[in-house]
C-alpha cells in the first residue's frame, strides 16, 4: 500500500439540513496506518461526516475519497474498502451470528470455504462460539457489538470507520477493540473514530480532530499540541471543553462564524497529514 | 485474505483497477439465501409457538376464501340463468373483470409504493446494506420483491375463488385453472413497479412534498372513484336490471377496455382460456391460443417494467436515500420555494399545531379520572397525532365511510321501505364497528406492549399500575366513541330513522366503542409481546387475532341484540307483519318485552365484555415483571 495515498480525503464536504449547516467545508486528509479520532460535543457534525464518508448520505458540496475512490460516483468499490461500526449496529434478528456473518462475508465476495475459515479467525477472536449459532435477537447489546465488530472486520479492511465504538462492551472487549485498532495500524490500515471517550482518543489516536457546529476548528496530534504550548498543564478533557466552549462564546458574541478567529491564537492551522511513525515518534 | 484490492494509480482516478467486487449474480445469490434463512427462521418460530394463531389465520383465510368463492359461484351461475345471450353475458363478466382488475391495479400501485417508501427509506436494515459493496439496484430489488409480495399476496387470496368460481360455472378446460396463477402473479408485477418507480422518482425529486403526493393521489383516486359511482347510480326509476340499463352500465365503464392496461390483458387471457376447447367458427386462432398470447404480453410487460424499475433503482435510490435524509428538517421556507404547494403543508401544520394545542388543554381539564390519568391520556393522544401511520389510516377509514354515509341517497335504495332501511341501518352501524375494532386491534392492542419496552419510565414514576391501564381505556374510548357516534348519526339522518331507533344506535355505538376498548386494553396487558418494535408485528400476533376475532365476535352480539327486535317492531309498525305470527309470537306487549330485553342484554354484554378484559388485564399488568 502507498502510505502517501491518503486512506481519507474529504476536500471542502459541507452538508445541510434544510437550512441547518451540518457539515461546513470540511477538508481533511487520514493516511495509511493512522488512527484518527474525531470528537465534537453532540450534534457537532461527527456522524454526518461519518455517514457521508461510508456513503449513506451524500455531501452539498465536495467531494470524499475513499483510496482514492468518490464515495458518491464509486460506493462499491469505497465501500468495499471499508468496515464500518455505526453507533446503533443492526443485526437481523431471525438469523443467527453465524448467518449473518456468512451473509456478510458472501456479499463481499467470498467463496464459502474463505467464509468459513474468516468466520471461524473471527469468531475466535472475539468469543464469539458461545452463542454464534443462537439467533441475534437473543443477545445482548456487547454481543451484539461484538458480531458487529466480527462482521466489519471479516473481509480485513484497509479501513476502519467506527462511531463510538465502545458502548456496551466489557473491559475485557474494550481492551481487545483497542488492541485491534492498534495492530491494524501497525499493519498500515487506517482507523478513523467518532467517540466521545476522550481518554480514548488520548489513548490510542495518532490524531485528533475536534469539530464543533460542523466546523473542523482543530486537527493536530497530542505531541503537537504539547510542542506547540497548546495543552499548557491541561489535559485532552479540559482542552475539548475550553475549545468548544471559546467557540460557543464567540458563536453567541457574533452572528458571523469565522473558527479562525476563534481559536487560540497559537493553533496552527489544520496541519498536513503526517506518516504516523512521525507522530508516534513526536508522542514518544 | 478473501478480497484482495488495488488502489487506483494516482489515488485520484478511478481509471485503474479497483477493489475485487462480489460478481452481480453472487451478490443475488446471497440475498436469496438471506431471504430464505429468514423465512425458514421465521416459520420455524411460529410453527413451535404459534401453532395456535397459525391454524386460527388458516382457518379464517380458508372461511373467507369458501365464504367469496360461494358468493362468486352463486353470483357467476345467477348471471348465467338470468342472461341467456351468450355474447351479451361473456361481455358483462368481460367488463366485471376488467374493473376488478383495473381497480386492484390502482390499489397494488398505491400499497407496493407505500410499502417500498417504508422498507428502502425507513427500513432499519437499510443503514446496513448501502454501506455494504453490493448495487443499489440489488437492494431495491431485494426490497421490490418483499413489497410485491407483501402487497399482493391478499390480492391472491381474494381473486383466486372468484376466478375459481368462474371457471366451474363456464366449465372451464383444466388448462385455465393453470394459467391462472402465472397471469395473476404477472399482472401483480406490472403495477408494483409503477408503485416503485413513483415513490422513487416522488422522494428523490419532491422529498420534502412526499406526503402531498400521497394525499393528492388518494384524492384523485377518490375523486374518480365518486364520479363513477355517481354515474353508475343515476338511475331511472323503473330502469333497473332492464337492457336498457346493463347497457348504459357497460357504456360508463367502457374505459376499463382500453388495449393499453393490463387489467385488460389479464381479462381477455382468464376468458380466453375459459371458453371451451372448440374455437368459434369465425375465430382465427384456438381459444388456448389467444390466451396464451395475452398471458405472453403480460409477463414480457411485467418483466419489462421490472427491469425499468431497476434501472430506475440503480440510479436513483442512493441518491433518494441521501435526500430524504438530509431533507427532514428543511425550513417551510425553503420547501415552499422548491414546490409552491407545500405553502399549503406550512398552514395545515400552523393550524394543526394550534388545534392540538387546544386540545391537550381540554383533556387536562376534562373530568375523566385523575390528574396523573389525563396527563397519561394526553401523553398517548401526543404519540398518535405525531405518528402519521395512525392517524392516516384512521382517516382514510373513516373518511371512507363518510364518503358512503355522504352519498347514500344516490345508491338509490327505496328509503320508503322501512324494514329494508332498518337492515341497511344496522348493517352500517356493523361497519361502523368492524372499522373500530380494526383501529382498536392494529393502534391500541399494541400499546401496552410497547409501554412495557419503556416501562423503566413510566414504572419509576409515582403512579399506580392501574392507571396506566385506566388511561389507555379512557384514550381508546375517548378516540373512538366520538367519529364511531357521529357517523352512526349521519348514517340515520340520511336514511331518516325513527328517533327511538336513532336512540338505540347511539346507545349500541357507545357499546361498541366501550367493550372494543376494553378488549383491546384488556386483552393487550393480558397478552403482551415485549420482544417486538414493531405495533403492526405485535397486532399480527395470536394476541392481536384473539383480540380482532373477539371483537367481531362482541359487534356481531351486540347489533343482533339490539338490530333484530327493532327490525320486527319496524314490521308490525308498518303492517309488514301481524301481531299475532312472526317468531316468537308477536304481539304488542311481546315485543316491547323483546325490544327492552335485547336492549338490556347488549347493555348486560358491553359491561361484561368492558369489565372481564380489564380485570383479566388489571391482574396482570399488576404481577407482570419488565
Amino acid at each position: 500500500m502507498n502510505p502517501f495515498v491518503p486512506m481519507i480525503e474529504f476536500q471542502h464536504v459541507r452538508r445541510t439540513f434544510g437550512r441547518t449547516v451540518a457539515v461546513d467545508d470540511l477538508s481533511l486528509s487520514v493516511l495509511p496506518g493512522e488512527i484518527f479520532a474525531f470528537l465534537g460535543p453532540n450534534g457537532a457534525g461527527k456522524t454526518t461526516t461519518i455517514k457521508m464518508l461510508v456513503g449513506l448520505l451524500h455531501p452539498s458540496q465536495g467531494t470524499i475519497r475513499v483510496a482514492g475512490w468518490d464515495v458518491v460516483e464509486h460506493p462499491r468499490e469505497a465501500a468495499q474498502l471499508i468496515g464500518y461500526v455505526p453507533d446503533e449496529p443492526f443485526l437481523y434478528d431471525k438469523l443467527t451470528g453465524r448467518e449473518f456473518l456468512d451473509f456478510i462475508a458472501r456479499v463481499r465476495g467470498m467463496s464459502p470455504r474463505q467464509a468459513q475459515e474468516r468466520i471461524a479467525q473471527q469468531a475466535e477472536l472475539f468469543q464469539l462460539e458461545d452463542f454464534l449459532d443462537q439467533l441475534t435477537e437473543t443477545y445482548s447489546h456487547g454481543m451484539k457489538q461484538r458480531i458487529v465488530f466480527a462482521s466489519v472486520l471479516l473481509h480485513d479492511p484497509p479501513l476502519l470507520v467506527a462511531d463510538e465504538p465502545m458502548i456496551g462492551l466489557d473491559p475485557r472487549s474494550v481492551r481487545l477493540v483497542k488492541d485491534l485498532m492498534r495492530a491494524r495500524a501497525a499493519e498500515g490500515k487506517t482507523v478513523f473514530i467518532s467517540t466521545h471517550t476522550l481518554a480514548l482518543a488520548e489513548e490510542i489516536a495518532d490524531r485528533i480532530g475536534i469539530i464543533h457546529r460542523g466546523r473542523l476548528i482543530f486537527v493536530g496530534s497530542l505531541a503537537q499540541m504539547h510542542q506547540q504550548g497548546l495543552m499548557q498543564d491541561k489535559n485532552l478533557e479540559e482542552f475539548f471543553l475550553e475549545l468548544t466552549n471559546t467557540q460557543l462564546q464567540s458563536q453567541s458574541s457574533t452572528d458571523t462564524f469565522t473558527p479562525a478567529d476563534s481559536l487560540p491564537t497559537s493553533t496552527p492551522a489544520i496541519p498536513e497529514a503526517l506518516p504516523p511513525s512521525q507522530h508516534r515518534s513526536a508522542s514518544a | 485474505m478473501a478480497t484482495s484490492w488495488v488502489l487506483p494509480a494516482d489515488g485520484k482516478t478511478t481509471t485503474s483497477l479497483g477493489p475485487i467486487l462480489p460478481s452481480l449474480s453472487a451478490e443475488a445469490w446471497a440475498f436469496w439465501r438471506l431471504r430464505c434463512q429468514r423465512t425458514i427462521w421465521a416459520l420455524r418460530r411460529v410453527l413451535q409457538e404459534s401453532r395456535l394463531r397459525l391454524a386460527l389465520v388458516l382457518l379464517l383465510s380458508g372461511v373467507l376464501w369458501g365464504v367469496i368463492f360461494w358468493l362468486c359461484w352463486d353470483g357467476f351461475r345467477f348471471l348465467r340463468s338470468a342472461v341467456g345471450h351468450a355474447p351479451t353475458h361473456d361481455q358483462i363478466v368481460h367488463h366485471v373483470f376488467g374493473m376488478y382488475l383495473l381497480a386492484l391495479m390502482l390499489m397494488l400501485m398505491i400499497s407496493c409504493g407505500i410499502l417500498l417508501y417504508g422498507m428502502l427509506f425507513r427500513g432499519p436494515d437499510i443503514s446496513l446494506l448501502l454501506t455494504l459493496p453490493v448495487s443499489a439496484q440489488r437492494v431495491f430489488l431485494h426490497k421490490f420483491q418483499e413489497a410485491v409480495w407483501l402487497s399482493s399476496w391478499a390480492f391472491v387470496l381474494l381473486s383466486s375463488p372468484m376466478f375459481v368460481a368462474y371457471g366451474l360455472v363456464a366449465h372451464s378446460p383444466w388448462y385455465y385453472y393453470a394459467v391462472l396463477v402465472p397471469f395473476l402473479i404477472s399482472f401483480s408485477y406490472i403495477p408494483a413497479a409503477i408503485g416503485a418507480m413513483a415513490c422513487l422518482v416522488v422522494v428523490r425529486w419532491f422529498p420534502g412534498a412526499r406526503m402531498l403526493f400521497l394525499v393528492g393521489v388518494i384524492l384523485v383516486l377518490v375523486a374518480g372513484g365518486a364520479w363513477l359511482v355517481r354515474g353508475l347510480s343515476s338511475t331511472e326509476p323503473g330502469d333497473l336490471l332492464t337492457p336498457h340499463w346493463f347497457q348504459s352500465m357497460l357504456h360508463r365503464l367502457r374505459f376499463s377496455q382500453h388495449r393499453m392496461l393490463p387489467s385488460w390483458w389479464v381479462s381477455m387471457g382468464i376468458l380466453e382460456a375459459a371458453q371451451p376447447k372448440q374455437p368459434a367458427p369465425w375465430a382465427s386462432r384456438p381459444p388456448w391460443a389467444e390466451s396464451l398470447l395475452f398471458l405472453t404480453v403480460t409477463i414480457s410487460n411485467a418483466l419489462l417494467f421490472r427491469q425499468i424499475a431497476a434501472g430506475v433503482g440503480q440510479r436513483w435510490y442512493r441518491t433518494a436515500y441521501s435526500r430524504l435524509h438530509t431533507q427532514q428538517h428543511a425550513s417551510d421556507q425553503e420547501l415552499r420555494r422548491r414546490f409552491w404547494l407545500t405553502g399549503v403543508v406550512r398552514f395545515l401544520r400552523q393550524w394543526s399545531h394550534w388545534a392540538s394545542q387546544n386540545v391537550d388543554r381540554l383533556l387536562v381539564h376534562l373530568p375523566m379520572g385523575s390528574q396523573t390519568i389525563r396527563l397519561l391520556v394526553v401523553k398517548d393522544f401526543r404519540l398518535f397525532r405525531r405518528d402519521p401511520v395512525q392517524w392516516s389510516q384512521f382517516l382514510v377509514f373513516f373518511g371512507l365511510v363518510l364518503f358512503y354515509f355522504l352519498h347514500m341517497r344516490p345508491f338509490s335504495y327505496d328509503i320508503h321501505h322501512a324494514t329494508w332501511v332498518n337492515m341497511v341501518s344496522f348493517l352500517n352501524l356493523s361497519v361502523v364497528g368492524l372499522l373500530l375494532s380494526t383501529f382498536t386491534t392494529r393502534f391500541v392492542f399494541p400499546t401496552i406492549s410497547l409501554e412495557g419496552r419503556r416501562f423503566w419510565l413510566l414504572g419509576l414514576l409515582p403512579l399506580r399500575r392501574e392507571q396506566i391501564l385506566w388511561s389507555k381505556f379512557i384514550y381508546a374510548f375517548g378516540s373512538s366513541v366520538f367519529p364511531c357516534s357521529l357517523l352512526v348519526l349521519l348514517s340515520d339522518w340520511k336514511l331518516g330513522i325513527s328517533p327511538l331507533i336513532i336512540g338505540i344506535h347511539q346507545l349500541t355505538a357507545g357499546l361498541l366503542a366501550m367493550g372494543l376498548s376494553g378488549i383491546s386494553v384488556g386483552l393487550g396487558a393480558k397478552m403482551p409481546n415485549f420482544q417486538e418494535t414493531s405495533p403492526a408485528r405485535i397486532a399480527a400476533g395470536f394476541g392481536g387475532t384473539l383480540c380482532l376475532v373477539l371483537s367481531a365476535l362482541y359487534i356481531v352480539l351486540i347489533v343482533a341484540m339490539t338490530a333484530l327486535p327493532s327490525h320486527f317492531w319496524l314490521a308490525l309498525q308498518t303492517g309488514q307483519a301481524t301481531w299475532s305470527s312472526g317468531p316468537f309470537g308477536l304481539w304488542e306487549t311481546n315485543i316491547r318485552f323483546w325490544m327492552f330485553l335485547g336492549i338490556g342484554c347488549s347493555l348486560l354484554l358491553g359491561l361484561t365484555a368492558t369489565a372481564v378484559p380489564m380485570y383479566l388485564g388489571f391482574r396482570a399488568f399488576r404481577r407482570m415483571e419488565f
